[in-house]
């Protein structure tokens, strides 16, 4: 008999009970209950055909807990005139609009709730009044805002018996309607604000037979039970307010990476392959390669010798390939060692990094001395638990879309570590610095949909002026102020290009030249990159000083330590710095400096 | 008895939070202008969750205080 699957997972300790799932009506009304008042508001409208009851609440707690330093408030349009509901949120531009639909709302013939006829006589008018129903759903769809994300989902529910064909038997018009939903997903997917709850998925975490409570559709019009309403507001909230993705993953390598162990076996001793039944090694290296080519950062740490395992590597059916792997901690060293070496490499923190191995133990160790980081174990001759595990990592990491900076992220982790190399090889900074032949380029034209600023501005922690995430509503909104003004900078040098690796946001008033946003990837440190983008805006607004909005956060010592250097003292709230004062303490610069959208701003 | 009384005074706080708990042992539908419709089946729920029952949905216009809501569980339902 086969073992039940289960994989061993350490995962990051919750300060509090935020995280617990509203699984019930209780839960739900405790977590909103419990919610801090006064926090920013994080404005969200529920769209439904029918009376949204429990799902309200439920998708309010569910956000709730997603965004615990917002305060989630909930508006329900008017049920029963779903396209209006929507057309109405267009208007109001909240944060997220979320909607849900059954069959009954697309023609009232598929619900329990209104008396008409049923049977092959109405048959192809049901097709064509949901046809029209889609399509009035998207036109409603297209007026939201693209600051505004949306969540859908399509009808969960099983139809009512309206068609003549017995239950076992799909038929050509509830195959009909499938494929006009499908069509419809398929539509609304595309819009980039919009996303689709995967029934598949929601089949998993709410079985079919369990959704429809006719009690509660027949005498109150809600026409789900509470797990169904509770699974359906999981799913719609993890579009509205989706987590951050995971960064980076270290694996191990015997029995984890491949079958066996290299150092008793030899590289041709190991094995990944259908052929020897341990295919599930196989496709966990198919996904790390799938992960490396979306930009996640990939390392080894093994207790192995480095000579056989670099043999190993160098087999020809591996399928990940050796150079998207970076760094190597391959030594007889404890693992925790080679965790926090990796993480300082690349320069992230824990609690974005992944660690898989097949030793609990190794789990243990570096789990204690790394307590953020998530820690799984592979797990093994159990292909159940394996494939769980393949589509779980996928869930950790997965984003929507792949940018450019995605894709060089590890040769610029490397260019790092090579600066970093020559600068422990003791070469002289300056020499260092005017030798990396760098280019700093300053886009003043970006806009709210430049997605990388977006993305930079909410994940960055080091180099970050006051810690401040915002929503894609609140963005466009702050860049939308009287003398709003976004700088977005890009870099590259001789070891390779960098991308777009700071933001800048602030404000051009009489009273002065205000920085109310500030960020830069820790990936760009230490090239004085912070320095030349400030003396860009002396030079560009001729101010006699800027005023910057700095918060001490946990993490943003680095851009304090910056702050400090122009101010002399250590910065908390609004620190000024005067014109003079910077031009003092700016250090030599090297960069060539470009600008785009000199010309349209004069 | 008593248990089933503080359970229940516990539900009620889920959904009246701003009802202490003196107002919520003399709480009526009439009394409480947030009772309402939704408020009456949101409570129904919780009451199911917490006592692990079903209520009969064709009782609900009767249970329109709290001591008959208690009455009904207790007497009704057999729950003690």
């Amino acid at each position: 008999m086969r073992s039940t699957p289960r994989c061993l997972r350490i995962a990051p300790q919750q300060a509090d009970g935020s995280r617990r799932k509203p699984t019930n009506i209780t839960e739900a009304l405790s977590i909103l209950r419990s919610r801090n008042a006064g926090r920013e508001p994080f404005n969200i409208v529920l769209a439904c055909g029918f009376t949204p009851l429990h799902l309200k609440t439920l998708v309010q707690a569910y956000l709730q807990r997603a965004l615990p330093d917002r305060d989630v408030e909930l508006n329900t349009g008017l049920f029963g005139s779903l396209a209006e509901t929507i057309a109405d949120a267009a208007l109001q531009r909240p944060h997220a609009v979320l909607v849900a639909f059954e069959w009954a709302d697309l023609d009232p013939r598929l619900g329990y709730r209104e008396a008409q006829a049923w049977g092959h006589k109405v048959s192809t008018s049901v097709v064509d009044v949901c046809r029209e129903g889609l399509d009035r759903l998207v036109r409603s769809l297209e007026a939201v805002p693209a600051t505004t994300k949306v969540a859908i989902s399509t009808p969960t529910l099983s139809l009512p018996p309206v068609f003549n064909v017995p239950g076992w038997s799909s038929g050509v018009h509830e195959l009909a309607l499938e494929e006009l939903v499908a069509a419809f997903a398929v539509r609304v997917s595309r819009m980039t604000n919009c996303a689709v709850v995967n029934q598949r998925w929601l089949a998993q975490h709410s079985p079919q037979t369990a959704r429809h409570d006719a009690e509660a559709d027949l005498r109150f019009g809600f026409p789900y039970s509470v797990s169904h309403a509770s699974a359906l507001a999981d799913g719609l909230s993890r579009l509205a307010a989706p987590r951050a993705a995971k960064k980076g993953l270290i694996t191990d390598l015997d029995d984890t990476l491949w079958h066996g162990l290299v150092g008793e076996t030899g590289p041709e001793g190991i094995s990944w392959d259908l052929a020897s039944n341990q295919q599930l090694h196989g496709l966990y290296q198919s996904l790390l390669q799938a992960l490396a080519d979306a930009g996640v950062l990939l390392a080894i740490a093994s207790k192995n010798d480095r000579e056989v395992v670099d043999q190993a590597l160098q087999r020809s059916d591996l399928r990940v390939a050796p150079t998207a792997i970076f760094p190597l901690e391959v030594h007889w060293q404890p693992k925790s060692a080679s965790v926090a070496r990796i993480l300082d490499l690349w320069n992230i923190s824990a609690d974005a990094v992944v660690f898989v191995d097949d030793s609990p133990l190794e789990l243990a160790e570096v789990s204690a001395a790394h307590p953020g980081i998530e820690c799984i174990q592979f797990p093994q001759r159990d292909n159940t638990a394996g494939v769980k595990l393949l589509s779980y990592l996928r869930d950790l990491f997965a984003r929507g879309e792949v940018s450019y900076e995605d894709s060089i992220r590890l040769d610029s982790i490397r260019s790092a570590a090579a600066l970093r190399d020559d600068r422990a090889e003791g070469a002289d900074q300056e020499s260092l610095l005017a030798g990396l032949e760098a280019t700093v380029e300053i886009d003043f034209r970006a806009g709210s949909s430049d997605r990388r600023a977006f993305e930079l501005v909410n994940k960055t922690n080091q180099f970050n002026l006051n810690g401040r995430r915002f929503q894609e509503a609140d963005w466009a909104a702050t860049l939308g102020q009287a003398g709003a003004w976004l700088a977005v900078v890009s870099y590259k040098d001789k070891f390779g290009a960098l991308g777009k690796i700071a933001v800048m946001q602030g404000r051009a008033l009489q009273s002065g030249l205000y920085i109310d946003t500030w960020v830069m990837s820790c990936r760009a440190f230490s090239r004085r990159i912070e320095y030349a983008v400030l003396a860009e805006l002396f030079r560009r607004y001729a101010p006699s000083e800027v005023v910057l909005d700095v918060a001490v956060t946990a993490k943003n010592g680095p851009l304090r330590t910056f702050v400090k250097s122009l101010t002399g003292t250590e910065p908390q709230g609004t620190c000024v710095t005067a014109r003079e004062r910077f031009d003092a303490a700016c250090p030599t610069l090297y960069h060539r400096v470009i600008l785009t959208g000199e010309a349209q701003d004069g | 008895m008593a248990d089933v009384e503080t359970r229940l005074v516990g539900c009620f706080q889920s959904v009246f939070p701003q009802l202490s708990e003196a107002d919520i042992r003399i709480a009526s539908q009439e009394k409480i202008e947030q009772w309402d419709s939704v408020a009456a089946i949101t409570l129904v729920n919780v009451i199911e969750e917490e006592f692990n029952t079903q209520i009969d949905y064709d009782r609900l216009p009767e249970l329109d205080t709290f001591g008959k809501v208690l009455e009904y569980l207790t007497v009704d339902r057999g729950i003690d």
